[in-house]
């Protein structure tokens, strides 16, 4: 027998050439003939367009093609459609597009597109979302209430581009209690810039009638719908392929720079390259958004939490994108981790004069668990619990019920906490290398899910007795689709991971997938992938059984043979099966598909949720040293420790991996990553020299305990790994600093001159008097 | 306006060929050493120069000659090589920090001394600081012939010069003195520190300050002597803590910028810090 | 007039505006992608070539500057037979690998400082990647697997 592929470290098969450096990324890829182009953006945040005139860039050397508006008359949006591709009569933030310019190199096109004449007319802006919510704000969108929804449910009025409400129980009666503790805490977070090291960047031509576009996206489908609604043709006549993408994290979760692409081709009917700068990447990332949360809790002394209201407002830029979809997460983060008596909660999108924000791994997680975990703390010191019992206590467990009231299943939280325990007392202390500097630790916990929905797979078994797996799936990076899938469909089918070969994605010919993200792609295409190999199996058995005069039901397909059970030698290879085949049924092949079940929530609790309870829900448990120089703000990190609900850990090596990888990214945007935009509206980082990603001297071994056997409806009891390693990390970071420091941490990142400000005193409390203590005072009306 | 696919550059032979064609080009031309700094000049909002002026072929302008009363550094060593020349020699010892600590490693190996002291828009420039603490003197080739100038001089008015001006070398003089340089950037490495101190010292028999300079980067636009510590801590014994207590006192006397990194006010409340930590450094070494 | 390299060992010349960077020249005209042009500022060394045996961040390096240097890029690394080098065999046994944008830069940067220092500390080593940024892998198993190169016994 071979060894079993579930559970084995299988090296990448992409290694090799990646290491070589011949692996081509998008931006390594080059067409014959192919032009380049470059994108005319506003520099303004707010303005009336009087009027573009293209002619004098039009005439300029090596110009092929410019486009503009007129040649793109769509609106995207995922719950609302307000987003033109091009700045339609009004600019609303700074660098948004106003044309695009296709020339023989990529200097000609950046020259020609300076050389539009844009003749603006500057309106008030909203760079804040306490100027857009201020009564006397600018109106982002006037037109708002005429934008077609593509997601019922949400309220919206003027610069709140979409509301999102839990109401579970009787808050008040709560909060009214005498033998309760009301603890109230008020958190800012900042954006967070993707980065990944591969800009969004595409090739597009237009061929017989159809655009082919190759591009570095998690999602082949949503750019050949968006692209076709944009432009306003058939989504069938794009077709989306996609190389191996040099990183995503979420930035790559939305159309990018395709339309504009496949909008040049069409015109100079050559292939056209668009590679975003670093500085367009600065400027126009769809960063994950800057928050501001208000939470207050009626907490008992034994540490009951009876009632709890929070306020979340996120920025979601001039334009919706991801971010109303992305208020859902709250009721799941915020509203996660604890049992609560009565719950309401507020997740409210909006419009601001500033570039949009859409997904980053663990959207909207990140700062509701560090504002959770931090007010958290501020509850037990209010009632003089330790931190450690009060969430012992109060964590989520079995027939819990969630904030929308969803039932949760298993103990997962509670054990978890136990086994950081033990790994914290089998783990020495660092706390003697903090050497005179503050010193604090916290552990935090965090509530998660995998964002299942559709997926489909083939399974094709090829004459030579090998498969061929075809999926939308797309290698970011992850290893998912070099690793796991290959070992999902190699297990089920009794071959070894290299006899599966992995179709890379191509809208023409895969099916449907919501795409690559969400920590879904083990989860939703393992499941889809593993339903193709269920028929495929089912077809081998049957040609197998014919070939060795034996009932279906007896035979075992191992070692790439079907044999029949308790008789070994009675055997086929699976090679001599797929020849039967060619001559009996014709080929094998096999289809799956996967969506999400649909787990209930209470009826009535949530209003304006796209997910109102959570299928596959995924814990973590975080522990961090850190130590604290008073003397200048620098805060490093001395131990870092996981927890991690992986359901079942199909490639442990490659889930170790991931951990590292998204803790070292949660340190980034708890310490140093740090995007800031000025009144103009203009994000002040243009580069790495401001915006600063963790490197090799600043970070640490992550300790790694990984929690097998809690609930899942992934395959194979899996759960997706990749996502959540980076959603407690901000909350473990700030829980230790604060401790270190005796300072209230409302704000990250933590930068040394915050946390300088922090420790003399001098850091201002975030002003959120926008937000009215009154929770139903924040809701529309 | 020129694109950066217009521009020339001329590869010089000689320093006078340099000289020449620089003062021939007038303010269209600028000198290029190892280019990292002029390679962003787009990034930076900057115009793109016309004529560049490639140094690298100089030999004159290459090499750390280490005499017993001075180290002569031609303006396009690099980083590295100054790093590696200054290795041994205990008052240089600042100095080969601050060369082998600035930046990163790949452009520590090719972004030069004349480089680093003649980018006037730098303000986190490594060298300038150490090479103030150290008593540094620039020497300056231009069509009129060579001058001599001290470091101080040459930062105060190198965007005055005539078209034409070059860093040929700088000279540190040695002596019976320790130095440390103390730089804070933001993460552990990587980044140009908001704050630099660097300090050169020589210490009485009795322990206490002799002569001491004070070069203080990165905190205002240009690199300056802290003259005002100097003052306060002559004939002080080395006195970390009390150092940093005279370093509060005397913080006032910074004009500091604000960046998007840090704010002018942090720049100047961790100059004590990188006091305290330049005398512990000091002491450590004698 | 042409600038004349040697590349990976072939003597090319290349007739290109004298401030084009050396990355756009490896990767438009010799087709070496390895290089990556990521932030074209020089701190993410996604493009860190060998310029004269030193590494060099090919963004900010004007190909009028290079008449008659030695290039070396990461193409050279593995052996013409597809074999990887020691360095690259360490990183795909430490499965290191993610999306693998930074690797050629990385491989480069310490290619560099193996060639200065054989046997580096752990310490040396993070410092020496301080201008290479990887946003994938958290950097453990880069510097895991670069000790394991020189110092294979600490690594085990």
């Amino acid at each position: 027998m071979n060894a079993p592929v579930i559970g084995a470290d299988l090296a990448r098969r992409d290694a090799g050439d990646k290491l070589r450096g011949r692996t081509r990324f998008t931006i390594d890829r080059a067409a014959a003939g192919m032009l380049h182009a470059a994108v005319r953006r506003a520099d303004v945040a707010s303005a009336r367009i009087v009027s573009i005139d293209t002619a004098a860039a039009r005439a300029m050397p090596g110009v092929r093609a410019v486009v503009t508006a007129e040649d793109a008359p769509g609106r995207y949006g995922v719950a609302i459609a307000d987003h033109p591709l091009f700045a339609v009569d009004r600019i609303r933030f700074h660098g948004e597009p106003l044309a695009a310019v296709a020339a023989d190199t990529f200097a000609q096109a950046r020259a020609a597109a300076d050389a539009i004449v844009v003749e603006l007319e500057e309106l008030p802006a909203a760079v804040t979302m306490a100027e857009a919510l201020a009564p006397d704000a600018p109106e982002i969108h006037p037109g708002w209430a005429d934008y077609e929804e593509l997601f019922p449910g949400g309220k919206r009025a003027g610069n709140v581009a979409w509301e999102a409400t839990v109401e579970r129980g009787d808050t008040d009666a709560a909060f009214a209690r005498d033998d309760v503790t009301v603890v109230e805490s008020t958190f800012r977070v900042g954006r967070q810039n993707q980065t990944p090291l591969e800009p969004r960047a595409c090739v597009a031509s237009f061929e017989d009638g159809r655009f082919h576009i190759e591009t570095s996206t998690q999602v082949p489908w949503a750019v050949r719908d968006t692209t076709a609604k944009l432009l306003g043709i058939a989504p069938s006549d794009v077709r989306v392929t996609v190389p191996a993408v040099g990183g995503g994290f979420g930035l790559k979760f939305e159309f990018a720079v395709e339309p504009f692409a496949a909008l040049l081709a069409r015109a100079s009917g050559r292939p056209v390259r668009l590679v975003n700068t670093r500085r367009d990447e600065m400027q126009t990332a769809l960063c994950r958004e800057n928050a501001e949360i208000r939470i207050r809790s009626a907490v008992t002394d034994e540490g009951e939490i009876v009632g709890r209201e929070a306020v979340v407002l996120m920025d979601c830029g001039a334009y919706g994108g991801e971010t109303p979809f992305l208020t859902t997460m709250t009721a799941h983060t915020l509203g996660g981790n604890y049992r609560l008596g009565s719950v309401k909660l507020l997740s409210t999108a909006v419009y601001t004069n500033t570039a949009p924000t859409g997904a980053f791994r663990a959207c909207n997680g990140t700062y509701n668990t560090f504002a959770l975990e931090r007010h958290t703390d501020e509850i037990c010191a209010a009632i003089g619990m330790d931190p450690l019992e009060f969430r012992r206590r109060a964590v989520i467990g079995n027939r819990s019920l969630g904030s929308t009231g969803q039932v949760f299943e298993g103990d997962v939280l509670a054990p978890m906490l136990d086994r950081m325990a033990a790994l914290k007392a089998r783990t020495p202390s660092r706390e003697a290398d903090a050497d005179g500097r503050l010193y604090g630790r916290a552990t935090v916990v965090g509530t998660w899910f995998i964002f299942v929905g559709p997926s489909a797979a083939t399974v094709n078994l090829n004459p030579d007795g090998r498969v061929t797996l075809v999926t939308s799936g797309v290698e970011i990076g992850s290893g998912s689709m070099m690793q796991a899938l290959p070992q999902i469909v190699s297990d089920a089918l009794g071959l070894q991971p290299a006899d599966v070969t992995v179709r890379a994605a191509d809208t023409d010919a895969a099916g449907y997938d919501v795409g690559i993200g969400g920590g879904r792609q083990t989860v939703s295409l393992g499941a889809a992938s593993t339903a193709a190999c269920a028929e495929v199996k089912k077809k081998i058995l049957n040609i197998a059984s014919d070939m060795l005069e034996a009932d279906p039901g007896d035979l075992e397909l191992a070692d790439g043979h079907v044999s029949i059970a308790g008789i070994p030698d009675r055997k086929v290879s699976v090679a001599a099966v797929a020849a039967r085949a060619q001559v009996s049924t014709g080929p094998i092949s096999g289809n799956g598909a996967f969506t999400g079940p649909g787990t209930a929530a209470m009826p009535g609790c949530a209003a304006g949720h796209m997910i109102e309870a959570l299928d596959l829900p995924v814990f973590a448990v975080h522990d961090c040293e850190v130590a604290v120089d008073p003397d200048t703000g620098h805060v490093e990190i001395l131990s870092y420790a996981v927890v991690q609900d992986v359901g079942r850990a199909i490639n442990p090596r490659a889930i170790f991996g991931q951990i590292q990888g998204g803790v070292v990214q949660g340190l980034g945007y708890a310490l140093h990553e740090e995007i800031t935009i000025d009144a103009q509206g203009r994000i002040r980082q243009q580069g790495f020299e401001t915006y600063h990603v963790p490197l090799a001297p600043d970070v640490v071994p992550v300790e790694i305990d990984l929690y097998e056997g809690a609930p899942s409806i992934g395959p194979l009891g899996t759960k997706g790994a990749g996502e959540v390693p980076i959603l407690n990390v901000a909350a473990a970071v700030a829980c230790a600093v604060s401790n270190a420091t005796g300072a209230r941490v409302q704000q990250i990142p933590l930068t040394p001159p915050r946390v300088l400000g922090l420790i003399d005193g001098t850091e201002p409390a975030p002003d959120l008097s926008h937000i009215d203590p009154d929770w139903s005072a924040n809701r529309l009306g | 306006m020129v694109a950066a696919h217009e521009a020339r550059l001329h590869v010089a032979t000689s320093v006078d060929d340099a000289v020449a064609v620089l003062t021939e080009a007038g303010g269209d031309a600028v000198p290029m050493a190892g280019a990292t700094w002029l390679m962003r000049a787009e990034l930076r909002d900057e115009p793109i120069r016309p004529l560049y002026v490639a140094l690298g072929r100089i030999e004159a302008l290459k090499g750390v000659e280490i005499a017993a009363d001075a180290v002569s550094i031609g303006a396009c060593v690099t980083h590295a090589e100054l790093a590696g020349g200054l290795a041994g020699l205990p008052e240089m010892r600042g100095l080969a920090q601050a060369a082998g600590h600035a930046a990163t490693p790949a452009v520590r190996a090719v972004a030069t001394v004349g480089g680093n002291l003649a980018a006037s828009g730098f303000a986190a420039a490594d060298l300038a600081p150490a090479l103030l603490a150290a008593d540094a003197e620039v020497e300056v080739a231009g069509s009129n012939g060579t001058e001599r100038l001290p470091l101080a001089g040459y930062l105060a008015t190198r965007d005055q010069a005539a078209a034409g001006s070059l860093i040929v070398r700088v000279i540190v003089p040695r002596g019976d003195c320790v130095s440390a340089h103390t730089r804070l950037p933001l993460r552990v490495a990587g980044d140009y520190p908001v704050a630099i101190v660097s300090m050169n010292v020589a210490v009485s028999p009795d322990g206490t300050i002799a002569d001491l300079r004070i070069g203080v980067g990165s905190v205002e636009p240009v690199a300056a002597r802290w003259t005002a510590l100097e003052e306060a801590l002559a004939s002080q014994p080395l006195d970390p803590e009390a150092a940093a207590t005279a370093a509060r006192e005397h913080a006032g006397v910074f004009a500091p910028r604000d960046g998007v990194e840090a704010s002018g006010a942090y720049r100047v409340r961790v100059l004590p810090a990188l006091v305290r930590r330049a005398i512990e450094a000091l002491a450590a070494s004698r | 007039m042409p600038v004349n390299l040697v590349v990976n060992g072939e003597e090319r010349a290349v007739a290109a505006p004298p401030l084009t960077p050396l990355a756009d020249v490896l990767r438009d005209t010799f087709f070496l992608t390895g290089a990556k042009h990521v932030c074209g500022e020089g701190f993410c060394g996604a493009c860190t070539v060998l310029v004269d045996g030193k590494p060099a961040v090919s963004c900010l390096t004007p190909v009028g500057l290079l008449e008659g240097s030695e290039i070396r890029t990461v193409e050279l690394l593995a052996d013409p037979s597809g074999d990887l080098s020691p360095l690259q065999a360490a990183m795909e046994r430490h499965d290191a690998v993610q999306c693998g944008m930074c690797f050629p830069g990385i491989l480069m940067s310490l290619t560099a400082l193996f060639e200065t220092d054989a046997a580096p500390s752990r310490d040396t080593v993070r410092t020496a990647l301080a201008g290479n940024i990887c946003r994938c892998t958290g950097y453990e198993r880069i510097v895991e697997a670069a000790l394991s190169v020189c110092q294979p016994e600490a690594a085990q």
